[in-house]
């Protein structure tokens, strides 16, 4: 699976850091999230589009390994 | 989410403390001959104690007992649960996915240790063994976890 927080992020102008406290989680699991270390559960994949006004479908999306 | 059993963060600190005290008197109990009757001997209640020469068991029999290895392992088993167990400041998903697999990797380490010890260790050596065993799984987990924590800081 490969994601587009990073993108995301810069459109809203915010540190992972900042992200991860909006969204109730360490920085250590975005960062993780990002770098496709961490799959992330539905509630949180969820509330990340929430967060960033988009579908869930254009933060994450499959790729051929899954 | 379910049940995750751990415990509030603010006893981690705590649990360092513990910990410690209980690793730098074990070491000092096993590397340094400092022994069990140190810092004196008081009386316990054995609920199951056996005489070295007749081999009789006693139940509910009050005997002096120098109380430094029972400290030692006291220490060690709240301060190992505390400092393993309490929740870290932001104990989210990924964290608790780290933790388990932490305790997983912990677990078969340990028993790996035994299953060698059981088949090339024997006697004494063994009874050694066997007692570092008891609190190597908590040792690991610990380790293994912050080693991974800190991976993750650098992520």
């Amino acid at each position: 699976m490969k994601n587009t927080i990073k993108v995301q992020r810069a459109i809203k102008d915010i540190t992972q850091a900042q992200l991860a406290e909006i969204i109730g989680v360490s920085r250590q699991t975005i960062s993780a999230i990002e770098k496709n270390k961490y799959v992330p559960s539905t509630v949180l994949a969820l509330k990340l589009a929430r967060y960033f006004e988009v579908p869930v479908e254009s933060v994450f999306e499959l790729t051929e390994e899954d | 989410m379910g049940k995750s059993y751990l415990l509030p963060h603010r006893f981690k600190k705590t649990g360092w403390v513990l910990l410690v005290l209980g690793l730098v008197l074990g070491i000092a109990m096993r590397f340094f001959g400092i022994d069990s009757d140190y810092f004196g001997r008081i009386p316990f209640l054995g609920i199951v104690t056996e005489s070295f020469l007749t081999s009789n068991k006693h139940f509910f029999k009050v005997a002096e007992n120098g109380f430094l290895d029972e400290l030692v392992a006291v220490l060690i088993i709240l301060g190992g649960i505390l400092v393993g167990f309490c929740k870290t400041k932001i104990e989210d998903e990924f964290i608790l996915q780290m933790r388990l697999s932490s305790l997983v990797w912990s677990v078969y380490v340990n028993y790996g240790i035994l299953f060698l010890a059981v088949l090339f260790v024997f006697d004494m050596p063994f009874f050694d063994v066997m007692v570092l065993n008891m609190f190597t799984v908590l040792l690991f987990f610990i380790i293994r976890f912050h080693v991974q924590l800190r991976k993750a800081n650098r992520l």
